[in-house]
């Protein structure tokens, strides 16, 4: 798939590296300063596309806010914005 | 750190949690909690359940409910979620009231209403009672409501409760809510929120909230939960939820502290009766009263009798339940009191009694002297032990069967008698069925709709085992194994077992002496003047309620309804307890099985027992009435039994072998076997030395839920008993009469009941030989009941003999009526799709001002009824008002009733028709029209009726089927042993027994009698959709006779289709019918439906 012809919203993957708990310490090199919320979403266990995911809402030290999560079903970690 | 999980749903919040409290008990032990609370919603279905599992498993069980609250101001608009837990006895009752108060008005509309409380009620009702704030999606948030609650509850009893979803906002809702309650002054206190026991349950909870939202999954998305936190998870991964808040963690081992009432022991109920002083005395004065009328001076067993009654009243004394007997007896009499309005005091019927005894009651003296049982126990030697012993711990069951419009009048009667707050009927919880699941689950998945139908007809119907292979059958093996049908399979074993819904138990009946809703929450049942209890049967039993079951027995009503017949018919008064018991008629036809109809002993499987044992008296039905049953059938008793009657009615010497010379006594009249189910009680106390305690305990594990390991518990203690007791029993021996004992575990009858029904199917028997085409009457106006359907009862009525006519407009009542030529003819009742009300009103006209003589006479004089002319016409009712020749409609039913159905389009159209005036006119002669059918004309009658008197399907089809070689049943009766025969027929019933290893019995009817169809397990898989689904089949096999098998013929069958009617005959013919007999075709009797009483 083309950069171009990517759909809106869909995630992307981003490198981070992740402490105790699967807890986002720095994301793409920006160190996370805190941890704003946290969930988890499971669903679509009945399709041929089951989705398993652990979110995290981060604020990085620039300040940024930021949201990951974890693909829990084939691994690696994904923002979508 | 502790944990104590406070806010747990099981299946009884019915679609909102996905385990039973066994379960959910297992799996909190397993996680090493020590306490858990369950929180259904709006209910305490399952608080019974839940507190005996956690006593058994040493768990702390804490009783509470998660409530709707509505407000006062907008109660249709918005609700919230409080969590109620329970601290002691005071606080049980107000949840109980609460909760009746909850469900108080969901009956009032035409649906079922949501169960709801206000604030207001609830500040009524605080004490003893703590409140949690409510789930993280619907509780109460916001400060003024928190300050309310803070009012009426205090701060020692409100928390705020804490959840962590795993949503997107629940930390900073948590956060939130912390600071509230530090502004508050209350501590927080954390909950889980659990819906299922484990992760393989939670697939089970989203599919609950697509089929409780009637959605699919794909669009329940804003109703579910989003993921799986809601699986009950250990202390530990609590812990770490809450790592946030420490506080909230602990203050849940402080609320588990003092949550202190015990359900199985603080409940305090007392049944009426229970404090009268005078109970023994007044006991004993209605026994006497009585004994000297049923055992009179010189009676062979008056001093047998004697004994018996001063043994019972010195047990019954000692348990302190003479109370007990007289409430019941007080409830015959107002029974007595209800039969004599329903009846009316000159009805034939005022002879027979209110209602009868069944059950181990019967087996009482003193209920057979106080009127509660109709059978001498003395001459009936009916043991007492399984009824009543010294040491019982449950109350003794006493079952009452009432004919059903007594019963109807009886139980709101009963509710007044005692007052509305003090009596119940006892909740069942049907659990998920194979069909039902299907449909269900099936439409949540979004599978496609007539594939689920398919799957589902196609389905054995009861069992959720070996689901997954019946999807393969019926979708192919491929499909079933992918994507979404694999789920289906899956959900569906998941839920098998569960409840679904809570309903009204066949007749059980609680009263107590203090209000029953501070004892269980009482729901309004569907039907107006009834109320339901929160707890089934064995919930029931564990509180130790007085639970009286008044039965609606249908053939009781139909014997009754015969008994009108005879009287108006032929001006005889028959009291039925007065008839001969030696009628060598009667014997003879059950001899030969000809007991179609009659009580109990008419199913297929019965009649083929009575050709082969032939019995001779009235012990002998007993023993028939309780044979075919799982229990003797799985404890190996069926055979060995009809083997030895066969060689006892050949060889009167011919020696019974016993399993142990111990057990000569108890199992002599059943031939060496076990076939009731005291039998079980007496062998346990003979051969392995049980105290009538231990095997009272051992026959209530047989016939409970999850009863294997109960019944395994006994094995150790049984074969040991019987080494210590008898030197020349080694273990094997013993153990192979514990597997006798154990193979009954299935359900069976006490020998008390199989007396009482015994009884009735003579009486029944009696009346079918003596009064034929009356007991037919009976039998079809009082449907559904019995194992056929009326379309065979009619069948077989009409092959000895009895003329049956089809309803008329001139000649019919309501119900079936006998003319003066003896003839049946059909009631007016029995023509679908018309209103009681109209046919009334037709029936007035009629009789006051004469029969309707012609179709415009007619039209002119329905008024009201005039739309339900077509479908009465569609019957054949007005065939003989036809003008196109006064006696073509008797000859040719499809002439007549065409011409009629012409002529009234145009003088009764019934869509549209309500403003027509009642104006006489005279309809235009019809035109020559094409008669219908004989096929037309008859799937017209299965269409309007349900039945046909005329002709046979098969009858129809006979040509064909003689062309393709098929003999029909009479001609099979004749045919060779061994020899191959092919045969076409109505399906009539169709059962696959859980006791005969996936043997398939399917009994055909033809126009000339029925056929025994056996199929292999093999065959039936192949062909199960046709053996499943068809109403007419065509089957080859091998033809089986056995000599022992009393003249019996089977089929043994390897091919099996569906049979289809020639060419000729498909049709589409108006709006009613659509051509294929599947629509019409009668229903069948098939096993998962049980058998209608």
């Amino acid at each position: 798939m083309t950069p171009a012809a990517r759909r809106l919203g869909a995630p992307r993957a981003v490198r981070v590296c992740a402490g105790v708990g699967g807890r986002p310490l720095e994301v793409e090199g920006s160190e996370i300063s805190a941890v704003r919320e946290s969930w988890l979403v499971e669903d679509s266990w009945w399709s041929d596309q089951p989705l398993r995911r652990r979110y995290w809402e981060l604020v990085t030290i620039e300040g940024g806010d930021l949201v990951v999560f974890r693909d829990l079903v084939g691994g690696g970690w994904f923002r979508h914005r | 750190m502790l944990y104590a999980e406070l806010h747990c749903h099981s299946a009884f919040s019915f679609l909102d949690g996905a385990s039973s409290p066994d379960e959910l008990v297992d799996a909190a032990v397993a996680h090493g909690y020590r306490t858990l609370a369950l929180t259904d919603h709006d209910n305490l279905c399952g608080a019974m359940e839940f507190a005996q599992a956690a006593k058994a498993a040493g768990l702390k069980a804490i009783h509470g409910a998660e409530v709707r609250v509505v407000s006062e101001r907008e109660p249709a608009t918005e609700h919230r979620h409080l969590t109620l837990l329970v601290k002691d006895a005071q606080g049980w009752s107000n949840l109980c009231r609460l909760l009746t108060l909850a469900h108080a008005h969901t009956r009032d509309g035409r649906e079922r209403g949501q169960p709801e409380l206000t604030l207001e009620q609830i500040e009524a009702h605080t004490e003893g009672l703590i409140c949690l704030s409510g789930c993280a999606g619907h509780g109460f948030h916001d400060e003024p409501s928190l300050r309310r609650l803070l009012a009426a509850f205090g701060r020692d009893d409100l928390r705020i409760e804490l959840q962590r979803p795993f949503a997107r906002h629940d930390r900073a809702l948590g956060r939130e809510l912390a600071e509230r309650a530090r502004l508050l002054g209350v501590p927080c206190v954390a909950s889980g929120n659990v819906h299922a026991h484990a992760a393989s349950r939670a697939p089970l909870q989203d599919t609950f909230v697509a089929v409780r939202s009637h959605l699919t999954l794909d669009g329940c998305e804003p109703q579910r939960r989003g993921n799986h936190s809601h699986v009950l998870a250990s202390p530990q991964a609590m812990a770490a939820r809450f790592e946030d808040h420490p506080e909230a963690l602990a203050e849940t081992e402080r609320i588990a502290e003092r949550c202190q009432f015990d359900l199985t022991s603080d409940l305090g109920y007392r049944y009426p009766g229970a404090e009268d002083g005078d109970a023994d005395r007044d006991l004993h004065q209605a026994c006497q009263a009585s004994f000297d009328h049923r055992y009179p001076h010189g009676h062979p067993l008056r001093d047998e009798a004697a004994a018996r009654l001063s043994e019972e009243l010195k047990i019954i004394a000692g348990l302190g339940l003479s109370g007990f007997f007289l409430l019941h007896r007080d409830m015959l009499e107002l029974a007595r009191e209800v039969a004599a309005e329903v009846r009316g005091p000159s009805s034939a019927r005022a002879l027979l009694p209110p209602g009868r005894g069944r059950g181990s009651s019967v087996s009482s003296i003193v209920c057979y002297l106080t009127g509660l049982s109709h059978v001498d126990p003395v001459a009936n030697r009916l043991l007492l032990g399984r009824f009543l012993s010294e040491q019982i711990t449950e109350l003794p069951d006493i079952d009452l069967d009432f004919p059903r419009d007594i019963r109807e009048k009886l139980i709101p009667r009963i509710h007044q008698r005692y007052g509305v707050e003090r009596t119940a009927l006892v909740a069942a919880f049907p659990t998920y069925k194979a069909r039902g699941a299907i449909r269900d689950f099936g439409a949540a998945l979004g599978l496609p709709a007539g594939e689920i139908e398919r799957v589902a007809r196609s389905s054995e119907g009861w069992s959720l085992r070996g689901f997954g292979e019946q999807i393969a059958e019926a979708i192919g093996e491929e499909r079933a194994q992918s994507g979404r049908w694999r789920w289906l399979a899956e959900l569906a074993r998941e839920a098998s077992g569960l409840p679904r819904h809570l309903a009204q138990h066949s007749g059980g009946m609680i009263v107590a002496t203090r209000p029953l809703i501070d004892c269980c929450p009482v729901v309004p049942s569907a039907i107006e003047g009834r109320q339901i209890a929160h707890w089934d049967k064995d919930s029931c039993a564990d509180a130790g309620f007085l639970k009286i079951d008044l039965l609606g027995l249908g053939m009781l009503s139909a014997v009754e309804r015969c008994v009108e017949q005879i009287d108006a018919r032929r001006g005889e008064r028959i009291d039925l307890s007065r008839i001969p018991y030696d009628d060598p008629q009667v014997y003879d036809a059950i001899q030969r099985g000809e007991t179609t109809g009659v009580f109990q002993i008419e199913s297929r499987a019965q009649i083929a027992s009575l050709r082969r044992t032939r019995p001779t008296n009235l012990d002998e039905i007993t023993i028939q009435v309780a044979i075919v049953r799982p229990g003797p059938i799985q404890g190996g008793a069926v055979n060995p039994y009809i083997k030895r009657r066969q060689a006892l009615n050949t060889n009167p010497d011919y020696k019974i072998p016993y399993p142990h010379h111990s057990l000569e006594p108890i199992l002599r009249e059943t031939l060496g076997t076990i076939i009731f189910q005291d039998q079980v009680i007496e062998v346990a106390m003979a051969f392995a030395g049980f105290s009538a305690a231990d095997a009272a305990g051992l026959r209530r594990a047989m016939s409970r839920k999850r009863s294997a390991e109960a019944i395994e518990s006994h094995r150790r203690s049984f074969i040991e008993g019987a080494m210590a007791r008898w030197p020349d029993v080694d273990e094997t021996h013993a153990a192979e009469v514990f597997e006798m004992v154990a193979g009954f575990a299935g359900f069976g009858f006490p020998k008390a009941h199989a007396a009482a029904f015994g009884l009735l199917a003579y009486q029944s028997t009696w009346l079918r030989v003596h009064y034929g085409p009356e007991l037919l009457a009976a039998l079809l106006d009082e449907q559904p009941m019995g194992f056929y359907p009326p379309d065979s009862l009619v069948h077989e009525a009409q092959r000895r003999g009895t003329t049956v006519l089809a309803p008329d407009l001139n000649e019919s009542a309501l119900g079936c009526l006998i003319n003066e030529q003896g003839a049946l003819r059909l009631g007016l009742r029995h023509v679908r799709g018309v209103r009681k009300e109209q046919l009334e009103e037709l029936l007035e006209e009629r009789s006051d001002n004469g029969p309707f003589a012609s179709l415009s006479d007619l039209t002119a004089r329905a008024g009201g009824a005039r739309s339900s002319l077509e479908a009465l016409a569609w019957a054949g009712a007005c065939d003989r008002l036809a003008s196109t020749d006064a006696d073509s409609g008797q000859q040719r039913p499809g002439l007549a009733r065409r011409a009629v159905l012409w002529q009234l389009g145009i003088g009764a159209p019934t869509a549209s028709s309500k403003a027509q005036l009642s104006l006489a006119f005279d309809l235009p002669a019809a035109p020559t029209l094409d008669p219908l059918t004989a096929w037309q004309t008859m799937l017209a009658d299965y269409a309007a009726t349900g039945l046909t008197t005329g002709s046979h399907p098969l009858e129809l089809m006979r040509p064909d089927l003689e062309r393709r070689g098929a003999l029909p049943s009479a001609a099979i009766e004749l045919a060779p042993h061994r020899g191959r025969v092919c045969v076409g027929g109505l399906v009539v019933a169709r059962q696959r027994p859980g006791t005969a290893s996936g043997v398939c019995f399917v009994l055909l009817e033809d126009e000339q009698g029925t056929i025994n169809l056996v199929l292999r397990p093999e065959v039936y898989e192949r062909f199960r959709l046709t053996v499943r689904t068809e109403p007419l089949v065509f089957a080859e096999g091998i033809l089986e006779r056995h000599a022992s098998a009393g003249g019996t013929v089977n089929l043994l069958v390897d091919r099996i289709e569906p049979l289809e009617p020639g060419n000729a005959q498909l049709a589409e013919i108006g709006e009613v019918i659509s051509g294929d007999f599947r629509a019409v075709a009668p229903p069948v009797m098939s096993f998962a439906q049980g058998r209608r009483r």
